[in-house]
């Protein structure tokens, strides 16, 4: 298990490296000129100049990727071009609020989602069963933003459950949580579709194995053997895909934060990359490229601890 | 294997549970609507987020919604309907000379935080510090001649100007670099506001907390010398999209808020209850800008031809909603130099364009056109394809993305500027003509002047018109100037377009005339 586990850390170091010399690359040649978007059309020539020199934009790309990460060898994501502050102070502002947004999408989908898998499992082929897939199917095709802008106006304009903007008031962990429940179902609706059809089917699976057979012919109740047994080994898929999923949910989560009007990674790198403010951009990307990888290696890691040929592969 | 629904998942409930379960179900719906129901407080949209508390650092009406909240200024626009300035921190202040002007501040006026009295130091460090290379002030144009301010009192000083400034009465003193900061603050600062708060206040309101990417939360200023603000706190919220602007609106999680012309017709027909719409001229200008030293568009009746095939109406009802009217020109009605009507009607003319492609010995002519990525302006570039096929036009259009958009016509970002062929650009506006045709003259190219526009008599007018104090005289250059605009065939006036504004009717908010909200005069209804 320990050299399984150092495998997939170098591996994860190797990807958050490439992603983001590649990330950087491309932001840098990008069209589009930092001082011109960045200090608007009244910033004379001379402040521009300055400007480009203070934030070494002179500078070949390969140099500056080098700066970046001998920045980042020294705990420095740099400074933010429009705020003068440290990069550190802006990501790691806006990141409590994008986990939160995530792991709450994680708790809607894995919560509904296994219900709904199990439950469709254990009424296989009824019409309810029918239904739990048709609904899967249905959720796995929403696009987010419509998720959001619909629940948006069902729960908060129609029936005014929830609050359409903001993170909540700091401080206030039930504020924060209601504000949080809207935005975090958004995100999490399309994959409660992926982790019933997963959960059904390896549950299913599952049903058919001997020592589901075993535990039935003791006369062990039956609730007992599909929800004691045959579910825990059921959910193991779903846990790896939910890992893998993150890089989904950050994905979904720049729309949820603009359309929720909540701070966070996405509405960040989303504002900083159209004012081209690549300090705030590579230290956001940064941080939600290793959240990624690191949920990713988790769900590997409990993957590998649950179920041995999963070590035994690599 | 049974297809029963199971009982442990949907366990029985008696009629009474069912009842007690609605009930519950009914009160707690409704504790939102009691949260959201909290008196003396205001929400406001912003639509992003100012860097800072330092004027040397803005770049336009963002900073301006939070600067007039928490600073004061000599004078201040007038909400209503007419451009017009009242004396704010000035008790008198007049022209006295073409380059200078005197003021007396009121006494007494006090700074928040035990900074004590608001004195003609302040004044003049606030506007001096522009004027400073090292500095970087990113609105220092907006003084224009401005030189210094001379201290002859505690409440009393000059302003100076190198040379007559018409703007110093319409921008530079009612607008960004007007604002009053604290000279003893901000030099115990280190001389410039980089604090998480504002270090002294002394407008209506102060700033609580600054929840970054979200809103700033504020409050009554108690040191606040003039009348107290009518609302116990005002949160500026960044709400960056206009629809879920509208949303947060209808859900009564914002008071006031601007929306988009798509919104317009239907809520003037069916406004929602408890809401009002007031609609405004706004003062931005949109344009089909075409770069003249295009080697496809150097003859002029190339040009022309486009211009004439370019259907102004068209645009008007499928990019606008017809909400909007036709501009005449870069100058709003309203303001000096506003022209009445523009020299090719806005009605496209297909068969004169063709005459004029023909006159020309192009056949067919194959354009490309570079737009913004917002539905507008992409809407406005499609009806413009549609209608311009009709003159033998073909339009390809491209779509850029912000960051890339706005360098296109920059030299310091490559050569792109060099192959522009058509664009739609949109620039806001202040109330005084100059800040209009300033992006226009022949410095401007490589920069601004993406249409490369260069003319000797529009250069030397704008120069002029600065310095001109004779109201007439400088509409009568403005309109000039605008004019060679038109004439040069590269300039397609759009519209100015509106501003709609959603709003509570428990306030009774205030608003230039261009629709942007002066937060600090709202009031509860």
């Amino acid at each position: 298990m320990l050299r399984y586990t150092f495998q997939r850390i170098v591996l994860a170091l190797a990807i958050v490296f490439f992603a983001i010399s590649a990330l950087y690359t491309v932001m840098i040649t990008l069209p589009g000129d930092p001082t011109t978007v960045l200090l608007g059309p009244r910033a004379t020539a001379e402040i521009r100049a300055d400007f480009r020199e203070r934030m070494g934009l002179d500078n070949p790309v390969y140099v500056q990727i080098a700066q970046f990460w001998g920045r980042i060898l020294t705990g420095d994501m740099g400074t933010d071009f429009n705020r003068n502050r440290p990069v550190a102070e802006a990501v790691l502002n806006a990141l409590p609020h994008t986990m939160a947004l995530v792991f709450g999408a994680i708790f809607w989908s894995a919560t509904l989602g296994i219900l709904l898998g199990a439950f469709s499992a254990d009424n296989r082929g009824s019409w309810l069963d029918r239904i739990s897939g048709v609904l899967s199917v249905a959720f796995i095709a929403a696009p987010s933003f419509v998720v959001a802008l619909y629940s948006l106006l069902v729960f908060s304009v129609w029936l005014r459950w929830f609050p359409t903007i903001g993170a909540g008031e700091p401080g206030d962990i039930m504020s924060r949580l209601y504000h949080l429940a809207l935005p975090s179902f958004a995100i999490g609706l399309a994959w409660v579709g992926y982790v019933a059809r997963i959960v059904r089917a390896s549950m299913l699976e599952a049903l058919g194995e001997n020592y589901i057979r075993t535990a039935r012919a003791f006369g062990l109740p039956r609730r007992t053997v599909i929800y004691n047994y045959a579910l825990r080994v059921a959910i193991l898929p779903a846990v790896q895909v939910l890992g893998v999923g993150i890089g989904g949910m950050l994905s979904s989560a720049v729309f949820a934060e603009i359309v929720f009007s909540r701070p966070g990674l996405g509405s960040l790198i989303y504002d900083s990359v159209s004012g081209r403010n690549y300090p705030v951009v590579m230290g956001s990307m940064l941080v939600a490229i290793g959240f990624f990888v690191t949920c990713a290696l988790i769900a590997d890691l409990i993957n590998a601890a649950l179920d041995p040929r999963h070590r035994s592969k690599a | 294997m049974t297809h029963a629904i199971p009982r442990h998942l949907f366990p029985a409930a008696t009629r009474r549970q069912f009842l007690a379960g609605t009930a519950a179900l009914g009160t707690l719906s409704l504790l939102p609507v009691v949260a959201w129901a909290q008196d003396g407080r205001l929400n406001v949209r912003a639509y992003l987020e100012p860097d800072d508390y330092d004027p040397l650092d803005a770049s336009g009406f963002l900073e301006e919604l939070l600067y007039g909240c928490i600073y004061r200024k000599l004078i201040q626009y007038v909400p209503g309907d007419e451009w017009d300035w009242q004396l704010d921190l000035a008790e008198s202040i007049e022209q006295t000379s073409p380059t200078t002007i005197e003021f007396r501040l009121k006494e007494g006026q006090m700074w928040s935080d035990g900074f004590g009295e608001i004195t003609a130091e302040d004044v003049k460090f606030s506007l001096d510090r522009h004027m400073v290379e090292e500095n970087n002030s990113r609105i220092k144009p907006d003084l224009g001649t401005f030189t210094h301010v001379e201290v002859t009192g505690t409440h009393t000083g000059i302003i100076h100007m190198e040379r007559p400034f018409a703007p110093m009465w319409t921008i530079a003193l009612p607008y960004l670099a007007g604002t009053i900061i604290c000279k003893e603050a901000v030099e115990a600062a280190g001389g410039k506001i980089t604090t998480a708060i504002p270090p002294a206040v002394c407008g209506p309101y102060r700033v609580v907390e600054h929840r970054l990417g979200e809103r700033w939360v504020l409050e009554r200023n108690p040191d606040f010398s003039g009348e107290p603000a009518d609302f116990e706190r005002v949160d500026l919220i960044v709400i960056v999209d206009e629809a879920a602007a509208e949303i947060a609106r209808e859900a009564g999680d914002v008071d006031f808020t601007a929306i988009g012309p798509a919104s317009v017709a239907r809520l003037q027909d069916s406004p929602p209850e408890g809401m009002q719409l007031s609609v405004h001229p706004a003062l931005f200008y949109t344009w089909v800008g075409l770069n003249m030293e295009h080697p496809k568009f150097e003859d002029e009746r190339v040009r022309r031809a486009i211009m004439h095939a370019i259907d102004v109406p068209s645009i008007l009802q499928a990019a606008y909603f017809d909400v909007a009217e036709p501009a005449t020109g870069i100058i709003a009605p309203g303001l000096i130099g506003h022209r009445p009507e523009t020299m090719i009607p806005p009605q496209a003319d297909f068969a004169r364009a063709r005459e004029l492609l023909d006159e020309a010995g192009v056949d067919t002519l194959q354009i490309n056109i570079d737009v913004l990525n917002n539905v507008t302006h992409t809407t406005a570039a499609q009806v413009m394809q549609a209608m311009m096929a009709q003159a033998g036009i073909e339009l390809n259009i491209t779509v850029h993305e912000g960051g890339s958009f706005w360098s296109l016509g920059v030299a310091a970002d490559g050569d792109r500027w060099q192959d522009l062929e058509l664009t739609i650009k949109q620039f806001s506006m202040t109330p005084d003509p100059y800040y209009a045709t300033a992006w226009f003259v022949t410095d401007q190219i490589g920069d601004w002047n993406w249409e490369q526009f260069s003319n000797e008599e529009f250069d030397r007018l704008h120069e002029e018109a600065l310095s001109e104090t004779d109201p007439d005289r400088r509409d009568e250059m403005y309109r000039r100037m605008q004019d060679l605009m038109e004439e040069s065939g590269a300039y397609r006036f759009i519209t100015h377009g509106v501003t709609a504004n959603l709003y509570a009717d428990s306030i009774v908010p205030a608003t230039r005339p261009d629709g942007l909200p002066l937060v600090q005069f709202f009031r509860r209804a």
